[in-house]
């Protein structure tokens, strides 16, 4: 019963294992959702909020556009129309004027000629009618000259009518390319709807998890889930410890069932030989047997011999108790023979059921062995899981900070770029700009919009090449106190004050020098300066490096014993105590 | 049989944090060439580890990795350095395509009582090698780096450390899903660094 029961007891162990194995690995699901969800839904509100604001944006300047467009379109449809009709009538007009001109003009030449004919006929008679009639006609002809000039504004009229067309088409142009981007913007609408549907499907997915409400829910969901993941770390621990202690223990048993199997051997060996000798014995019992027969054969034959030869009855008599003596004997070794084989076979009987305990031993500890072995590959294939969780990059806030190293190299190109695209697109904007304006000079009205679009435009641009050029600043003053700080630091902490500076070598190689200078320094002049290049410090020889004193100790502490901070504590050392003692 | 008779260099907890503090300087250069995020003409090749290795030549990148390598074996030599992780994104989207993880175990021995170990250099070389061949060889592997990358060092320190005026506290900037390739681990009896490379699951591959 008691071993049913262990037996059902360690079925039970192993479901609850195998539940628990399942448990880990619904976690880890969990952990890899979580974190795919918060990326996924962080991207998703990145990209939303830049959607959305794109959109709005591209709303409002669409909206605006097209509405403008839309004013313009009408008034230069209205203008063209007017301009049209007002063009038919002008050529009508003008056309009258050019016959009544003609007409003028003929008149004009009839009156020359009739002038000429009055002239030539009564030159004095008629002067006086004559020039009245010239006055006259004068004033006619000036009266002309006035509808000529109409005429011709008309013309010029006309010719701006054409302008005002071809201006029509452009603005039609544009109204298409607005068109264009209305459909852009319904491609962005479609887009963002998409996105809010991804989002509802994330919702969705919030709400399928079971208690959890919203996303602050999931937060804390995780942390309790992340706790679970540090307790079934810690039980893990506390498995392998198990396991270890359980491969200990089986190494023990190993140990001991090699030992039964030799004891085993040995018994066997010794039951072998047992039985060869309870073989020998058998034969020598057999042999006895045999030799008890012959010699009762031959005591019966030494009988028949006394009833024929009584003178030999003596001798015989004495042959035949010599001969029940020695069977007397021979029985007695025979029942010795037989109680010693008895003691064989009840040794040999007791080995083997001792043999019979060593191998149920041993077949129960082949099973437990296995056992192990199960629980053993259970164990690992856990910790192979809970590894490959680790080289995922998981770590136990508890014990571990995450630190980045402050990385300005992408920063700075990045805000290089920028800067380089937004001053790309200055030049091209001032192109257009120029553009915009020759064509201005042509069409005031048109200019007007395009130049306002434009220079609202180059405002954005404008301000944003400002806080970036604000932001660089702030960095760099950021930069300065920082490095102000640490080089005040460095020079108290040290007692050197630190001047560096970049310079190029005669062979074109850059160094960096640096100036030091005690804190304790007596003179001016009391400077040491060093060369640095990848990675190597060497003192250069100045006036004050070269005196006998600070040359000696560079000798030792820096030629010598290859130390320059050595050589530098100790000038600070001497340095400080002249000062002190002075 | 000469080689068993050469005798075992010391190696003090000093020692152990340069060499470790001086591969990943290596290291970091030969993933920034191999996978493209400078460009070719930027490295210069010098010989280290009986091998040829490429050094940057960008002066920015070069002062960044001289400052990160001051500050990791400063850390090392204190022991609370656990892991290294260089980490390599998309330019534009900021996404983690690559996370090169050197997990670092540290003998408390020698941190808490300065104790020695042996070891010979030849050998943590001759280790040190096969970790940078594997990572010359990865690129066989790894998916392609068609966009613009740029790159981020994060250190995973005890509770108790200091950040210092470079660095800041950050995410650990998980792959989600990822592809993982072990490589293999040096010792130096004081430091053992173990190198481990995961990376973004190439959708197509699983179609």
């Amino acid at each position: 019963m008691q071993s049913e029961a262990q037996v059902k007891f360690q079925k039970e162990a192993n479901l609850r294992k195998n539940a628990e194995s399942s448990e880990a690995l619904a976690k880890d699901k969990a952990i890899s959702l979580e974190e795919k969800f918060n990326h996924l839904s962080g991207s998703i509100e990145r990209e939303r909020k830049h959607l959305n604001n794109e959109l709005s944006q591209f709303k409002k300047e669409s909206k605006l556009s097209v509405s403008r467009i839309k004013a313009d379109l009408e008034r230069m449809e209205c203008r063209a129309y007017s301009a049209e009709n007002e063009s038919e009538l002008l050529k009508q007009q003008s056309e009258d004027l050019r016959v009544q001109l003609d007409e003028c003009r003929r008149q004009k030449n009839e009156a020359e000629r009739k002038i000429l004919c009055f002239s030539s006929s009564s030159n004095d008679v008629n002067s006086s009618e004559a020039l009245i009639l010239v006055k006259h006609l004068q004033e006619e002809l000036r009266n002309f000259e006035s509808e000529v000039q109409e005429a011709r504004m008309l013309k010029s009229s006309h010719e701006s009518n054409e302008l005002m067309q071809v201006k029509l088409l452009e603005e039609k142009g544009r109204r298409e390319r607005v068109e264009s981007e209305l459909l852009k913007l319904q491609e962005v609408q479609l887009s963002v709807e998409k996105l809010e549907d991804e989002l509802m499907t994330w919702r969705s997915m919030i709400n399928e998890i079971p208690g959890v409400s919203c996303s602050d829910d999931i937060r804390r969901k995780f942390a309790a889930l992340q706790a679970e993941v540090i307790q079934n770390m810690m039980k893990n621990g506390e498995v392998t410890a198990q396991l270890k202690e359980i491969e200990v223990v089986l190494e023990a048993t190993e140990l001991g069932k090699q030992y039964a199997e030799s004891e085993a051997k040995l018994a066997k060996e010794k039951a072998e030989q047992s039985m060869s000798e309870v073989k020998r014995l058998e034969l020598l019992l057999s042999s006895v047997n045999e030799e008890k027969d012959r010699l009762r054969k031959d005591a019966n034959a030494g009988k028949t011999q006394r009833n024929v030869e009584p003178e030999a009855e003596k001798k015989s008599d004495t042959f035949i108790q010599e001969l029940e003596d020695a069977l007397a004997k021979k029985e007695c070794s025979i029942t010795e023979l037989e109680s010693q084989l008895c003691e064989y076979k009840e040794v040999i009987s007791r080995q083997h059921g001792e043999i019979k305990l060593l191998t149920e031993r041993l077949s129960n500890e082949a099973r437990r062995l296995k056992s192990l072995e199960r629980e053993s590959d259970q164990l690992r294939s856990e910790i192979s899981l809970l590894e490959s969780k680790l080289g995922h990059g998981d770590f136990s806030a508890a014990s571990t900070k995450v630190l980045r190293m402050v990385n300005t190299l992408a920063v700075d190109n990045e805000a290089k770029q920028t800067i380089e695209t937004l001053r790309t697109e200055l030049q091209k904007t001032k192109e257009k700009l120029q553009a915009v304006q020759e064509l201005k000079v042509q069409s005031a009205d048109a200019g007007n919009l395009i130049d306002s679009n434009i220079s609202e435009k180059l405002a954005q641009l404008k301000a944003q090449i400002a806080t970036l050029e604000k932001r660089e600043e702030r960095y760099k003053t950021v930069f300065a106190e920082k490095i102000s700080v640490f080089r005040r630091a460095c020079c108290s902490l040290f007692g050197y004050k630190i001047v560096m500076d970049d310079r190029q070598r005669s062979d074109g190689i850059p160094v960096t020098r640096f100036i030091l200078q005690s804190l304790y320094a007596q003179t001016d002049d009391e400077k040491l300066e060093f060369e640095y290049e990848s990675g190597n410090t060497n003192i250069l020889g100045n006036d004050y490096a070269s005196q006998p004193e600070i040359s000696r100790q560079v000798e030792i502490f820096i030629r010598k014993m290859n130390s320059i901070p050595a050589f530098t504590a100790n000038l600070t050392m001497e340095s400080f105590n002249r000062r002190t003692l002075s | 049989m000469a080689s068993k008779n050469t005798t075992k260099d010391i190696i003090t907890l000093r020692g152990s944090s340069a060499i470790v503090s001086e591969f990943f300087g290596y290291a970091a250069n030969s993933i920034l060439y191999n996978r493209g995020v400078y460009p070719e003409e930027s490295f210069v090749k010098v010989k280290k580890y009986g091998l040829p290795m490429l050094l940057t030549e960008d002066e920015n990148v070069k002062s960044f990795i001289t400052n990160l390598t001051a500050q990791l074996s400063e850390w090392l030599e204190a022991g609370k350095l656990q892991r290294i992780v260089l980490v390599i994104m998309s330019k534009s989207t900021g996404e983690v395509l690559e996370r090169w993880n050197f997990s670092i175990e540290t003998d408390k021995e020698a941190v808490e009582k300065g104790v020695s170990r042996e070891k010979s250099d030849k050998e943590i070389m001759r280790e040190i090698q096969a970790i940078m061949r594997q990572i010359a060889s990865s690129i066989t592997y790894l998916p392609c780096l068609d966009e613009q990358c740029v790159f981020d060092v994060l250190a995973y320190t005890d509770n108790d450390v200091e950040v210092p005026f470079t660095w800041i506290e950050s995410d650990p900037k998980l792959i989600a899903n990822p592809q993982m390739v072990k490589l293999h681990a040096f010792d130096t009896k004081i430091h053992k660094v173990d190198t481990l490379v995961s990376y973004k699951n190439d959708e197509w591959d699983e179609e």
